[in-house]
């Protein structure tokens, strides 16, 4: 079981780090071509993002003692922003399935990002 | 006023960063290997390959071998240089100890003997036995535990004992850590817009830079705690203060408690036999289990050993908290009668417990074990990025200006960077294929690890000379390649002194082995497709193709802040 916890936080931070990453104009270029994003879909990102954060960090506190729940979270932390930083460097299309609920900006809002 | 303050950081990250990186890189790589410094001592030694044992009896099997320790001869030696003078044979007992984890198939007893020592009156000498806990059989000829005996003092005092310089030195670089730590972060002027830019398709000195920023940033926290923490561990050594400003305190403080916790001080000089220790281990555990944190013993100590104020320690095991130890409950040496329980430890006890414990790391974590290799390793990446960054900056100014700086400078990093790896991966083979009745066979194992980092200096030394004219040093290449071999040699060596291989320990879930053996065969992989891609930009260079010292994209701004 506290291996299951373990794993769904590493994923939650994963997908945390990926989604603060893409509320970032350059990695959302990177992702979805040229498609700009909107300002409102940056922001929801961003909240998505520190939310994903912050259930692994709960996920986190659930497997472990919690001496030990902030040490492996904070790790966790570090190696999913590596990962998502070496994929963004050389497959950055892995991550588009991570933000293909956001529509394709409309004309209307697309000059704000 | 910004612009300056950034300016002289920046001359700060540079030059401390150059200087203390070299160090640095070391700490961290050898602390990389002492997160699994138990597990790289089975590889070392065979006959010790067996699951981790819970303490043996103490009154059966530890008694009559405790009463066997005499203080190791380099311990004496060491002690007689104190003194100034011959140590008498016979000398004084002072305690008998055992240390355990969860991780320790053998378990190694502690002896401890006072010198008499007119300036230090607590010196002392240690022994110590080594035995199988199945059998209580010692192990035989005292074999070197490359990892926790070897690496792990590596990691925190460079084997320099003279005056203990390792421990300053090692003090120094962690300081200097958490300077370019904070004066990285002041020079970065584009921390979150870049904390995920890694660019490894753009030339050397931009991807350099880019993995220098991401792994200084994105594993800060680790930096910053391990090396603050490594200084509280030492703490003692940096700042004695108990033993001059404080001494008169210290001294009250621990009368005190003594006296609180009814502990005897001193030995009574009257000789006296202990209880059962067995006896006393029970209750500890039953005690551990009232409080509803029943668990082993980790550590037990017996002071004044076979006097008539004798008292038994026994400490409950950390392996499911990040302190080391706890929980300790003192007994009367000759009757067993519980002296004194420990209470919870205070809000500093444990956070002072928490910190170095996080940083020793005696909990059973494996995931934790495993990402603190990668903190580590990050580490490592940050300083040889910060080096090669340094050295391509200045290359081809110097070679205009035939100033032989960035050369050297880069040798120092093929040492400091690769000659770790090429030294360390060399004894592992020396401790595979020197032959087992060999005489000082551990001190061989030391002899060829210091000299595989000579000739990793030499070489690149020699091989750096295209750095002069602004070109890449086949150093790098030619020492990847020795590190694809010696990487290939080990894994195969145990293979073929031990019938261990990676098919036979896998299948078997032997991990110490098969995960060392594993972590083996990465380094061969990941140092060949280094060696391979270092080779292509070589020939891409002596093609005319390429600058690889300028970071032409969209600010030359940066360039100029990293000096």
């Amino acid at each position: 079981m506290a291996e299951l916890l373990r794993l769904a936080a590493f994923v939650s931070s994963l997908c945390g780090m990926a989604w603060l990453a893409l509320a970032m104009p350059a990695h959302w270029q990177q992702v979805r071509g040229g498609a700009r994003r909107s300002q409102r879909a940056a922001r929801s990102l961003r909240g998505l993002g520190a939310g994903a954060l912050a259930l692994s960090l709960l996920l986190s506190l659930r497997a472990d003692h919690p001496t030990i729940a902030p040490l492996v979270w904070v790790m966790m932390l570090t190696a999913a922003a590596i990962l998502v930083a070496v994929t963004l460097g050389s497959r950055p299309e892995w991550l588009r399935p991570l933000v293909a609920f956001v529509p394709r900006a409309s004309t209307r809002d697309s000059n704000a990002a | 006023m910004l612009e300056s303050f950034q300016k002289s950081l920046t001359w700060v990250h540079t030059w401390f960063g150059l200087v203390l990186g070299f160090v640095l890189m070391s700490v961290f790589f050898f602390g990389s290997l002492s997160v699994f410094d138990r597990e790289i001592d089975r590889w070392a030694i065979p006959e010790t390959r067996f699951g981790p044992q819970p303490l043996p009896s103490y009154d059966r099997v530890l008694a009559p071998i405790f009463a066997r320790i005499k203080p190791d001869a380099d311990e004496l030696a060491m002690g007689e240089a104190r003194v100034g003078k011959p140590l008498p044979a016979g000398l004084p007992l002072k305690s008998w100890s055992v240390y355990t984890t969860h991780r320790d198939p053998v378990l190694t007893l502690w002896g401890e003997f006072a010198i008499d020592n007119p300036n230090a009156p607590e010196d002392h000498v240690h022994g110590h036995i080594t035995i199988d806990p199945r059998s209580g059989a010692a192990l035989p000829g005292d074999p070197l535990a490359i990892g926790s005996r070897f690496f792990y003092p590596m990691h925190f005092s460079l084997h320099l004992r003279w005056l203990s310089l390792g421990y300053w030195i090692v003090g120094l670089a962690a300081l200097s850590m958490l300077v370019a730590l904070v004066s990285g972060v002041v020079i970065h002027r584009k921390l979150f817009r870049e904390l995920f830019t890694f660019r490894p398709q753009k030339n050397l000195q931009r991807s350099s830079l880019d993995l220098h920023n991401l792994t200084g940033v994105v594993a800060l926290p680790f930096h910053f705690m391990f090396a603050l923490t490594g200084m509280i561990i030492f703490a003692e050594i940096y700042l004695p203060l108990s033993e001059t400003t404080f001494k008169p305190f210290h001294d009250a403080h621990e009368r005190a408690e003594a006296a609180a916790k009814n502990l005897p001080l001193k030995p009574a000089g009257v000789a006296a036999p202990l209880a059962s220790v067995d006896a006393m281990v029970d209750e500890a555990k039953r005690r551990w289990a009232a409080r509803d944190m029943p668990g082993e013993v980790g550590w037990l100590i017996v002071e004044h050993a076979g006097d008539a104020n004798a008292y038994v320690a026994v400490y409950r095991a950390g392996s499911d908290r990040v302190s080391l130890v706890g929980q300790q409950i003192y007994f009367e040496g000759t009757t067993g009668k519980v002296l004194y329980e420990a209470p919870p430890p205070s809000a500093i006890a444990s956070i002072s417990h928490w910190l170095t414990g996080l940083h020793l790391q005696h909990f059973r974590h494996w995931l934790l074990r495993w990402l603190y290799v990668l903190g580590g390793l990050s580490g490592c990446v940050c300083i040889a990025t910060g080096l090669v960054f340094f050295v391509n900056k200045r290359k081809r100014r110097h070679a205009e200006e035939g100033i032989a700086g960035a050369r050297w400078a880069d040798a120092l990093a093929v040492t400091a960077v690769l000659g770790p790896l090429t030294a360390a991966l060399a004894m592992l083979v020396a401790n595979r294929v020197l032959p087992g009745a060999l005489p000082d066979r551990g001190e061989w194992q030391e002899r060829t690890f210091w000299a595989a980092w000579l000739v990793s200096f030499l070489h690149a030394a020699w091989r750096s000379a295209p750095a002069q004219q602004a070109r890449l040093a086949p150093a790098w290449r030619e020492q990847c390649w020795g590190v694809v071999l010696l990487a290939a040699a080990a894994v195969i060596a145990n293979w073929i002194s031990t019938g261990d291989h990676l098919l036979r320990t896998v299948s078997a879930r032997y991990w110490p082995v098969a995960g060392f053996d594993l972590a083996l065969s990465c380094t061969a992989l990941i140092a060949g497709a280094a060696a391979l891609r270092l080779g292509r930009n070589e020939r891409r260079q002596s093609a005319g193709v390429e600058r690889d010292d300028a970071l032409q994209d969209d600010d030359g701004a940066l360039e100029a802040v990293h000096g």
